[in-house]
């Protein structure tokens, strides 16, 4: 029953599966390196879900990401508003942003109301379409030569473009962080915000810029949820699927290529519980698994805690900590 | 050129705060009917119902019994915050409650340990313990380690609620549910509603008693000056002699302990048996209540009565206008980030200068 066959589809799952994680946590990274940490993520990343739903049924799949992307840059902002601006509460505010994506996302996608979305989008929208709880996925592109190595092959190179992208990405906002003058403005408002506003870093538009990147990173996770990985409606269909990128961002030390590597374990962890239920081996052995991510977080985190370990990491210090110019 | 600028304020009066929240409760609800509106649903519609909860005594029950678990969860909240321990972990320490208050109904049905009459206290008790050990897990780590305690305690719930599913599917099914993941129903001397006839009267006086509990134990004893003298300011409590571990690893334990009392509600007052889910969002809608009753004990049980209201006319909503429960959140979402709002008019003011 567990061969070779397994173990590929177990590893392409974990792939397909982590990409959520991925796209959420690089986001993730960005907000925390400039200080602010971000629970809203939850939220942005079900309305990321329920708008590519909706959006795609009525316009296709380019106007349903772009429309994510223009959500994703509105909650971010919101979310930097009250937290950068109003100096509120991090913590409140990120659990406000939840609450209310939650809410909004299972309101927007309810039948009635998503059909009228649809019919005023694209009048032309046929009863099938409206009735749907499904969308049309994103095409997978094969990368011909490839795909057909074994393992590795169906791992990496048998994905819709968003997964591309994802890795893409991590290399991209990796060198941007760390290789940069932006990175290490950025850094600075997340270590040290008052030394870095004496630099001449405007901290309040790098936290505005870092919160803009994962509120759109966060609903680009979530549509990716929904059109590139499972395209059915459920309410609340994330299943905290937010707050598992964030516990993501502090195993991977706030680091963007070592977020790729634990998006795949946490995605791999969810795709072999899957796949074993199904199977109904070990029946009670998948919820230990599910819990493992969160287990291993509370232990980094532990671990982090160690002055030697902090230092050469660089938790952000002044994570959670309004900024204000007095 | 005009610009903004913001001002501290000094102390504000009473009268001057209860004017803001109540000015931004109402913004909140404002807010929420736009975005009804915005999606085509009538806003008068929807707060009729609202309102229409709050007017008959049945659904007033209702609400009562709804918001007993989420008042519970909110005074522990109401304390932690006061700490300025940033638990926010009341759901998994529900969950833990409700597991102590199973097993001791199981360890009474399976095995016949415990006479009929002690089942309940012993729910109590082992409600309470499993909700304050589990919220004093990451209390440790913050003492003993300097971990802050924001992501461990919601790690946590997601951890809880794994464990129940283990449990609620394997060990504790009942085994003649048909495979459902339930346990078995509770015996009637193990549920709220058999002492005095409703869960609520048992419930809400009980309710009432923690919030003077908590009220009294902030504000009348030397651990609660500790603890308020710990939020106010970390580095000044140690400076005066706090023994900070025992502080916190105290007041942890009587918060989680009380989101268990909350847990063990749900279980015994409302399910009557253990099933997956079972907290549905009351352990984050806690922190929300903690902050509309701005950490007061006494504000804490009407508020979550407000709330429980706000559920109930979830189930209404549901049901006449077929809208998803989700409607619910819009509302408590937008409440919660006026009320937070307000909270900042409250220490500044705008002014425009030149």
């Amino acid at each position: 029953m567990i061969g070779i066959g397994f173990v590929e589809s177990v590893l392409a799952g974990a792939v397909a599966a982590g990409t959520v994680f991925l796209l959420a946590s690089l986001g993730e990274t960005y907000a925390e390196r400039a200080g602010v940490l971000n629970l809203g993520m939850e939220g942005m990343m079900i309305m990321g879900a329920a708008v590519s739903y909706i959006f795609t049924n009525a316009l296709g799949h380019g106007a349903a990401l772009l429309t994510v992307l223009l959500v994703g840059l509105l909650m971010g902002l919101l979310h930097a508003f009250f937290t950068v601006s109003l100096k509120l509460n991090q913590v409140v505010v990120g659990l406000a942003i939840t609450i209310l994506g939650l809410g909004l996302s299972g309101l927007m996608a309810s039948s009635e109301i998503r059909g009228r979305i649809i019919l005023a989008l694209n009048p032309e929208a046929t009863r099938a379409v409206l009735a749907s709880q499904e969308a049309p996925k994103l095409p997978l592109i094969p990368i011909a030569g490839l795909k057909d190595i074994p393992v590795i092959g169906p791992m990496f190179f048998n994905h819709n473009f968003l997964v591309y992208l994802s890795l893409l990405l991590s290399f991209v906002m990796w060198f941007l962080l760390f290789r940069t003058r932006f990175g290490l403005n950025l850094r600075s408002c997340g270590e040290n915000p008052s030394m870095a506003d004496t630099l001449g870093v405007n901290v309040y538009l790098m936290r505005y810029v870092s919160m803009a990147v994962c509120g759109m990173l966060g609903c680009l996770a979530g549509a990716y949820l929904f059109i590139g990985y499972q395209p059915f409606w459920v309410e609340g269909m994330t299943q905290g699927r937010g707050f598992i990128s964030l516990a993501l961002v502090i195993l991977a030390t706030w680091n963007p290529l070592r977020a790729v590597l634990g998006a795949y374990l946490f995605g791999g962890v969810e795709a072999l519980q899957f796949r074993l239920q199904v199977l109904g081996i070990a029946a009670q052995l998948p919820y230990f698994l599910l819990m493992l991510p969160y287990a291993v977080t509370i232990v980094t985190l532990t671990m982090l805690s160690l002055e030697s370990v902090r230092k050469r990491v660089g938790v952000p210090a002044a994570l959670g900590v309004p900024y204000s110019r007095e | 050129m005009l610009s903004l600028k913001l001002e501290r304020r000094g102390e504000v009066s009473r009268k001057f705060s209860a004017a803001v929240s109540g000015f931004f409760l109402l913004a909140g609800l404002f807010f929420a009917s736009i975005i009804f509106e915005l999606l085509g649903v009538s806003a008068v519609e929807t707060f009729s119902r609202v309102v229409s909860v709050f007017t008959s005594q049945s659904s007033l029950m209702q609400a009562i019994l709804r918001g007993l678990p989420i008042g519970f969860a909110a005074l522990g909240l109401c304390l932690a915050f006061k700490m300025n321990f940033w638990n926010i972990g009341a759901e998994g320490q529900m969950y833990m409650g409700m597991t102590a208050a199973t097993g001791v109904v199981l360890l009474h049905a399976y095995y016949g340990y415990i006479p009929d009459f002690l089942v309940f206290p012993a729910m109590v008790a082992a409600g309470f313990l499993a909700g304050g050990l589990y919220c004093t897990l990451p209390a440790f780590l913050k003492v003993k380690f300097g971990v802050n305690e924001i992501l461990p305690t919601l790690m946590l719930n997601y951890i809880a609620m794994h464990f129940v599913n283990f449990l609620i599917t394997g060990p504790w099914r009942d085994p003649r549910g048909f495979g459902f993941p339930l346990s078995i129903i509770f015996p009637p001397y193990a549920r709220m509603e058999t002492f005095l006839g409703h869960a609520n009267f048992i419930g809400l006086p009980a309710a009432i008693t923690a919030a003077a509990l908590i009220f009294g134990l902030l504000q009348k004893t030397s651990i609660g000056f500790e603890m308020r003298v710990l939020g106010q300011n970390f580095e000044a409590a140690r400076y005066a002699g706090v023994k900070i571990g025992r502080t916190l690893l105290t007041g942890s334990m009587v918060a989680g302990g009380l989101a268990g009392i909350g847990g063990l509600v749900i279980v015994s007052g409302m399910l009557g048996r253990l099933r997956p889910g079972a907290p549905a969002g009351y352990g984050y809608t806690a922190i929300i209540i903690a902050f509309l009753a701005f950490l007061n004990p006494w504000l804490a049980v009407p508020a979550a009565i407000f709330f429980g209201g706000l559920l109930v006319a979830g189930d209404v909503i549901q049901a006449t206008l077929n809208l998803p429960f989700a409607a619910v959140q819009i509302f408590q979402s937008t409440i919660f980030l006026m009320i937070i709002v307000g909270e900042f008019f409250k220490r500044y003011k705008i002014r425009v200068v030149r």
